[in-house]
């Protein structure tokens, strides 16, 4: 029995570990569940009523779309770039990236600010048809996470301030950005149902 | 009081939170007709009205006793501000926010089935009335979802800050909490749309949610009643270990 040889203990560096929490990658396994379902009610409608949803989508401004998919892309290279830099125990260039995402997340909310009003101007609005009706839901309720995840990189910015995470604290911040990638991720399905979807 | 008599209220207390489910789930689901679907939005009045003379007896009954089954929600709630406090200790914030949201979710739940029940209790009205009255439980009930996640979202952040060797809640179930708490958000959109997943009889604002609500309900009911039984044994049986642990809780 002895003789039996055990598994070589993972190392906090060990490319194999779960990055951030485990209870935290439940809660983005539930939250990508419930958007799972979204998708699916949406596919379902749409089926149901194509030409429908191919009109009403041609109302869409696709390119604040595709901006909002730039901006949103390019925070969770800030926030990838941020773990790194944690990883490697440069914990001054830590909150600077950090920064950069959450500035990103708030333009992503200025351009939805516009992109909103833009359809209320036009008197479209959730109850105009069935394709306005899950625009709305969709996408309102991706922004909700979109200003959840910036309180969160927010929060992982005043503890990077303070210089709490370095070479052998990484947990937090990859918690955190675990959350963030998933609202990109989500993003991702988003513009691609809504906005380009034929 | 001495600690055994409390422990065992406390028990008491614990368990009518499975009591709560099955008689919820039955009363209000299945014999209140709300279950496998509740009437839907974009109904006629017409055909609204025709649904409470066809369904009568169950609604009338199943609505009324669910309006009692519902304040076993109140002795639960009471017994899960107890273990709260004792992981918070001299200022119990949170567990009175889940006192208050769980105490708040008992009117919010069942002055909806008493529309539900004025409804039905006049069939032969003019139905646009009986119509207004069912838009309106529904409305109560769906809209004003916030008050039990505030009551959710309270016992999941205490969970979290459990330091004791055996924590009330798992982790997990913590941060499943938060999400089930937060899956009720679509259901202030009930309070515009009549058709499709976001209507009160849709996937996004009725099942899901509802079961949300249920499966934390019913998990957070057995991770409670598994703490008093733990107190109890440490009562009875006291070892070194267990009580310095329950002296640390």
């Amino acid at each position: 029995m002895n003789a039996l040889p055990l598994p070589a203990p993972l190392s906090p560096a060990s490319p194999r570990r779960l990055p951030g929490d485990r209870d935290v990658w439940i809660f983005i396994c539930a939250e990508l569940f419930a958007f799972g379902l979204f998708f699916v009610a949406y596919m379902h409608y749409r089926s149901v009523s194509v030409a429908l949803f191919n009109d009403s989508q041609l109302g869409l401004d696709r390119s604040l779309g595709a901006l909002n998919t730039i901006l949103l892309l390019t925070s969770s290279w800030a926030v990838v770039s941020a773990v790194r830099a944690a990883r490697l125990g440069r914990i001054v260039a830590v909150p600077r990236y950090l920064a950069f995402g959450i500035a990103l997340g708030l333009a992503f909310m200025v351009v939805k600010y516009f992109e909103y009003g833009a359809k209320l101007n036009a008197g479209i609005t959730v109850t105009t048809d069935m394709f306005y009706m899950f625009y709305f839901c969709l996408t309102g309720i991706h922004l909700m996470h979109v200003v959840a995840g910036t309180i969160v990189l927010f929060v992982i910015w005043l503890n990077a301030r303070a210089h709490l995470y370095h070479t052998g604290n990484t947990t937090g911040i990859e918690a955190g950005a675990s959350y963030w990638h998933m609202v990109d991720l989500l993003w991702i399905f988003l513009f691609a149902l809504l906005y380009l979807l034929r | 009081m001495d600690e055994k008599t409390s422990l065992k209220y406390q028990m008491l207390c614990a368990w009518s939170g499975p009591l709560f489910l099955v008689a919820f789930i039955y009363f209000w689901g299945m014999m209140g007709f709300n279950l496998p679907a509740p009437p839907s939005p974009a109904l006629g009045a017409g055909e609204l009205a025709a649904r409470y003379v066809e369904h009568l007896g169950g609604i009338r009954v199943g609505f009324l006793v669910s309006m009692i089954v519902m304040t076993l929600y109140i002795p639960w709630t009471a017994v899960l501000s107890v273990q709260m406090m004792r992981i918070e200790g001299r200022s119990p914030v949170l567990a009175l926010i889940q006192l208050i949201g769980g105490a708040l979710t008992v009117p919010v739940v069942s002055i909806s089935s008493v529309f539900w029940v004025a409804a039905a209790y006049r069939p032969q009205r003019a139905p646009e009335i009986t119509q207004a009255l069912t838009d309106s439980g529904w409305l109560i009930i769906d809209t004003l979802w916030a008050c039990t996640t505030w009551q959710m979202v309270a016992a999941a952040v205490a969970g979290l800050h459990d330091k004791s060797a055996k924590p009330l809640f798992p982790r997990w179930l913590c941060f499943v909490t938060i999400f089930c708490g937060l899956s009720f958000a679509p259901a202030t959109m009930t309070g515009i749309l009549k058709t499709g997943p976001f209507a009160w009889d849709g996937v996004l604002s009725f099942y899901f949610p509802y079961f949300c609500w249920l499966f934390w309900f019913a998990f957070a009911s057995v991770y409670m009643i598994l703490e008093v039984a733990r107190r109890r044994q440490a009562l009875d049986f006291p070892s070194p270990s267990s009580s310095a642990r329950l002296a640390h809780a």
